[in-house]
């Protein structure tokens, strides 16, 4: 690489970009945060809050789609890349005992086995009233809400805590081989089912429905990991394994060669192995047996299938916030108002969506290739892009259930201290408004990290920076897109979802 | 467009239907035209490159750095008039 001035000219430049993104991110957020009211989308257990937009909500809307977009601009102007590299490979250790791993693991191994157990125990057998019964408050607030936001701000603990797999691993497994084409397709499937009955069957207000389904879905989980054996059951097939380890992937901490390691975060993102890899494993096309889901690079993704977990996880937020708005519900009255059954509306609208979405991706892997001119195929482009849709995920969920949980933490820690009984003076905190404008900032600030995401893998796929810019546009177009979306369904006032619970 | 010369992806746009033809003899990774391949050895494979290679390769990332700075110049454009643009959608609507 030519270390001469223009590597100087470079490095000032790098400097005023970090400046300017700085500036601009800082100005756009005080912006958008004086006059928009967001309101808090959890499913069932939300409490309705809005107030008026001092600024038109198309205005709002396009401001923050043109942030995305100027970012994505400024990204472009970073084309060193000693500096891209050195941002994802920064790495310092933490701890490095494996004793200290072997004992919190054991510990986090019983403490998932009696959650599970008290969680269906006290569902059945406690009060059935959602705000003070152990089973709601511990899946929703707990595991829902609080552990999912540490899998991505923290570290993923499920691994140790997961307790079907405790039991699962430790009985005779692996029966029947995992076929390998059908990649990471059941979790996506599992992760969408698990989201339609949690927004359908209103397992939020009805605790001993809960209990049943957690009981029902511990079963599936043992006899699966029995079945295929524990490990491909974990990596392929269990739902919440693999939301957990997928948004786990975003956390600054992660065990890496037995080593507590942390990094910046989002940066482990970026694990294409180097820029001659193939990015899937694959004999290319659209064959299906190259849909494998062993990770022998320990690659987060290389199939479809991974494709669809992550589109997945943005859709399943937009579409449980659109669902709880005044006018999500409209909508799906209007609809039924002509003689449509409810659950088919719904059904249509989730899978539908997710469609949507998902086909929105993937013809930008196709525009994308056709516009830069290169042998790697669409496939590989969405395969390789789609870790940066995991911080898009992580923005929204925090947009959507931060409040939620803050709000619930003082009866998650009363229900933890005291599971066999329900709490006498259950609390429920009421935020200051402020906090909801905070979301805003979650969602515009997942999309600029998964901007710079997308921008270190592109370096990596490409051998041209030119090349490397061009390819994100396409995709840049699509994160525009989901942006509008979610920024238009957080400043909607809250609704209870029609026809449901 | 003045740079259209010196940008390796946009020139190469004319050949679309032209068969990947220069493969690198490391990795075997084929390459629509030749400037991508000298760029693509010199990233992924520095070491294996001999003294030649090396000067086409500061000769085409050079001209890529070129090609780069009249992206930049856009870039800023279209960040200015989207700057000002909402500015005045701002000052119009916002009350």
């Amino acid at each position: 690489m030519p270390r001469d001035a223009s590597a100087r000219r470079e490095f000032a430049t790098r400097w005023s970009v970090r400046v300017v993104t700085f500036g601009l991110a800082l100005v756009g957020a005080l912006l958008l945060a004086r006059g928009a009211a967001a309101s808090n989308a959890a499913v069932g257990l939300s409490d309705a809050s809005s107030d008026g937009l001092a600024v038109p909500r198309w205005l709002y809307v396009a401001t923050g789609g043109a942030a995305i977009g100027a970012s994505a601009l400024l990204a472009g102007f970073v084309t060193d890349r000693g500096f891209v590299e050195r941002l994802h490979d920064w790495r310092r250790d933490v701890a490095a005992s494996n004793r200290v791993r072997e004992v919190g693991r054991a510990v986090a191994a019983f403490v998932g086995l009696a959650l599970f157990a008290l969680v269906v125990y006290r569902g059945f057998t406690g009060p059935q009233l959602s705000t003070i019964n152990f089973g709601v408050v511990v899946v929703f607030a707990g595991g829902r809400a609080g552990l999912t936001m540490a899998a991505y701000a923290v570290g993923n603990v499920w691994p140790a805590l997961n307790p079907f797999e405790t039991i699962g691993s430790r009985l005779p497994n692996g029966f029947v081989d995992y076929p390998d084409r059908l990649g990471r397709w059941p979790a996506a499937l599992g992760i969408l089912l698990l989201v339609w009955l949690e927004t359908t069957t209103g397992l939020t207000d009805t605790p001993a429905t809960l209990a049943a389904v957690v009981a029902a879905y511990g079963v599936v989980a043992v006899a699966g990991a029995v079945l295929v054996g524990s490990d491909a059951w974990v990596r392929n097939i269990d739902p919440i394994a693999t939301f957990f380890r997928f948004y786990g992937r975003v956390a600054p901490l992660a065990w890496e060669d037995g080593r507590l390691r942390a990094s910046l975060p989002a940066m482990r993102l970026v694990d294409i192995d180097e820029r001659t890899d193939n990015v899937v494993d694959a004999n290319e096309g659209n064959d299906p047996v190259s849909d494998d889901s062993s990770d022998p690079r320990g690659q987060l993704m290389t199939g479809m299938g991974d494709v669809a977990v992550a589109v997945a996880l943005v859709w399943e937020l937009t579409f449980s916030g659109f669902v709880t708005t005044e006018q999500g519900v409209a909508a799906v009255r209007a609809v039924v108002g002509v003689g449509v059954p409810p659950t088919l509306v719904y059904a249509a609208l989730f899978v539908g969506g997710f469609a949507l979405f998902y086909g929105a991706y993937v013809a930008a892997a196709r525009v994308s290739v056709r516009r830069v001119l290169t042998t790697r195929t669409p496939r590989e482009l969405a395969v390789a892009f789609a870790p940066s849709l995991l911080v898009v995920a992580a923005g929204y969920h925090l947009a959507h259930y931060f409040a939620f949980f803050l709000s619930l933490l003082p009866s998650l820690l009363a229900v933890l201290a005291a599971p066999l009984s329900a709490p006498t003076n259950p609390v429920v905190l009421t935020l200051p408004a402020w906090v909801s404008a905070l979301n805003i900032v979650f969602v515009l600030g997942g999309h600029l990290v998964a901007i710079w995401v997308a921008h270190s893998i592109a370096y990596r796929l490409f051998p041209s920076r030119l090349q490397a810019i061009r390819s994100q546009y396409p995709f840049v177009f699509v994160m525009i897109g989901y942006t509008v979306a979610s920024l238009w369904l957080i400043s909607l006032p809250t609704a209870t979802p029609a026809f449901l619970g | 467009m003045t740079d259209v010369q010196s940008d390796p992806s946009r020139r190469s746009e004319r050949d679309t239907a032209e068969t990947p033809t220069y493969a690198c003899d490391d990795c075997g990774r084929r390459f629509y035209t030749q400037d991508l391949l000298v760029l693509h050895r010199g990233v992924a494979h520095p070491s294996a490159l001999d003294e030649g290679e090396r000067d086409a390769y500061r000769e085409a990332y050079a001209a890529e750095e070129r090609a780069i700075r009249s992206f930049r110049i856009r870039a800023l454009g279209i960040l200015v008039l989207l700057y000002f643009g909402f500015l005045l959608l701002y000052v119009f609507y916002a009350s």
